[in-house]
């Protein structure tokens, strides 16, 4: 499956355009993370729990996207996008969506 | 076509010069903001109350009564006298129409007496039994019943309440630290409003004192026992700093005192009236006997 | 007096947060130069459409995420700043680093899955708030082409 947030790909021909297709996830910190944050906060500076926290949600956000790509038929996504906002006290919601398509050889 | 990724100079998007200038003018402007905004809603607040006729404050105060009823006979006559007491000297002061001056007895032994909405004054135990002449007594009456001519009590309270609602609007938009920090400079600010109203009050009851004794004796007596007390209970075992107490330092009322019978040529000296009975037998709770 | 305690632990905060802080900041705007130098063979572009259309080109999503969180100094000034408005220099420098640092991220994951250029790249910023621990995260994604044909490098 061929994920890009490019309207097209070089060398390739879109042959069909199969629709939106959306991979979310909400995730929360558990509360490991929070105390350190909390102490990270005085001193400022990289909170790499968060980071990966954000990181394993996006990748999960996209393998989901994929997944309804995978469902209708199509070999690609392309125009994706993401959205991310803060939905509760340490929770993100995570969205990506983009076109799924079939691509072919011109 | 050529591709390439050019650097672009830095200190554009951000700038690297030391934070602490701002930090330091920002401080100096939020504490003078803050200071006018307090003061000037004090001012008024504190301007407005008092004039508000005493029939609504007293509407207000006889929802709560802060004082239960003396429980044993010593107690009862106790509070008979202080009203006893309170009533004489009342009679020389013009109070605001409407009011009644009720005096309660605690037994805590608090070394204090306060003046609150509705007329009442209250005075505790701990209070009572390091005074030794009605001189004293009086001072302390007087001044309780000066916070009541005065309306302190309900300026105190629109005052409070003003600047509360003010700092409570600000700080809804700062950040956490820095609106406990301000909270705390604003309480400040206040402190001054307080101290101003007890130095009225020693005013007037000195006035009164010396209308009824013929002397401010009693006022240098009372000032004395505070300076006596126990290390714990004085108001000098904290550094001795006016900005942040609620009541001016007890030197300086001494000498306030000083000052105004020097000014109204009223003797500073005189002879001492004996407490009322019931009164100048109590004594501090370790003292008593079972 | 609980005021002058008070008073003790808010300047003593704020000092860590400054020296800590701006010492912390210091070192990663090093690192962050140091590593731009290294990764200044993989190109970053923002527009949609590649340069070569013809080529054909093996195309994939790639990304970089960073979160930060501000020290309790910039915390503290931009609580004052409310007050008065204007601009938030204490932020200024942390959204920066922020996003020099996803950039970088994102070209760490290009180039080791092969690529050397990287088009149609994206920001996004978000704040997560945590508690009492405010953070932002900036996340910066874009499309990584690889040229297909060996004789066709770009």
């Amino acid at each position: 499956m061929i994920v890009s947030n490019l309207e097209l790909i070089p060398g390739k021909r879109v042959a069909a355009h199969l629709g939106l297709v959306q991979g979310s996830t909400v995730r929360a910190k558990h509360v490991g993370r929070d105390i350190f944050a909390s102490l990270k906060n005085i001193v400022g500076g990289e909170l790499k729990g968060y980071t990966e926290l954000m990181q394993e949600a996006r990748q999960e956000a996209i393998d989901r996207m994929i997944a309804e790509a995978e469902s209708i038929g199509a070999n690609a996504i392309l125009n994706v996008r993401f959205a991310t906002t803060s939905i509760a006290v340490g929770a993100a919601e995570i969205l990506a969506y983009g076109s799924a398509v079939r691509l072919e050889n011109p | 076509m050529r591709l390439e990724n050019r650097r672009p100079a830095e200190g554009i998007n951000a700038s690297h010069e030391n934070p602490l200038a701002e930090f330091a003018w920002l401080v100096a402007g939020s504490l003078a903001l803050l200071g006018a905004v307090v003061a000037a809603i004090a001012l008024a607040a504190e301007w407005i109350a008092p004039r508000l006729p005493y029939r609504y404050e007293a509407r207000l105060a006889a929802r709560f009564d802060p004082v239960p009823a003396p429980k044993s006979d010593e107690a009862r006559r106790v509070q008979a006298e202080l009203q006893a007491l309170a009533d004489r000297l009342a009679a020389r002061m013009a109070l605001p129409e409407g009011m009644t001056v009720r005096v309660g007895y605690r037994e805590e032994g608090i070394v204090n007496a306060y003046a609150t909405l509705g007329g009442r004054t209250v005075f505790f135990r701990g209070l009572l039994s390091r005074l030794d002449s009605e001189d004293a007594l009086a001072m302390v009456m007087a001044h309780e019943l000066a916070h009541l001519k005065l309306r302190h009590p309900a300026a105190a309270l629109g005052r409070g309440a003003a600047v509360g609602i003010v700092l409570s609007a600000i700080s809804a938009d700062l950040g956490r630290a820095a609106a406990g920090a301000l909270g705390q400079a604003g309480l400040v600010t206040l402190f001054a409003f307080s101290r101003e109203q007890e130095r009225a009050a020693d005013a007037e009851a000195l006035r009164v004192l010396a209308a009824e004794y013929g002397h401010v004796g009693g006022a240098i007596d009372l000032f004395d026992a505070f300076a006596r007390l126990p290390a714990a209970q004085r108001d000098d075992h904290v550094p001795a700093i006016e900005f942040v107490r609620t009541h001016p330092l007890t030197a300086h009322r001494v000498a306030a005192a000083v000052e105004w019978a020097g000014a109204n040529g009223v003797a500073v000296d005189g002879a001492r009236r004996p407490l009322p009975a019931a009164i100048a037998a109590v004594r501090p709770r370790e003292e008593r006997a079972s | 007096m609980d005021a002058f305690v008070e008073l003790a632990i808010l300047v003593a905060l704020l000092a860590t947060g400054f020296f800590v802080g701006s010492a912390i900041e210091r070192r990663h705007y090093a690192s962050i130069r140091a590593r731009e130098a290294r990764y200044a063979d993989v190109l970053a572009f923002g527009f949609r459409f590649p340069a070569d259309r013809v080529t054909p080109q093996r195309a994939f999503l790639v990304t970089g995420t960073v979160v930060v969180s501000a020290d309790y100094f910039k915390s503290f000034v931009a609580g004052l700043r409310n007050l008065f408005g204007g601009r938030l220099r204490a932020y200024e420098t942390l959204l920066e680093r922020a996003r020099r640092e996803a950039l970088l991220r994102l070209k760490e994951d290009a180039r080791r899955r092969g690529a050397r250029m990287v088009v149609c790249v994206r920001f996004e910023t978000t704040s997560i708030t945590a508690g009492w621990a405010p953070s932002i995260e900036v996340f910066a994604y874009g499309t990584a082409l690889i040229p297909e044909r060996a004789d066709r490098a770009a």
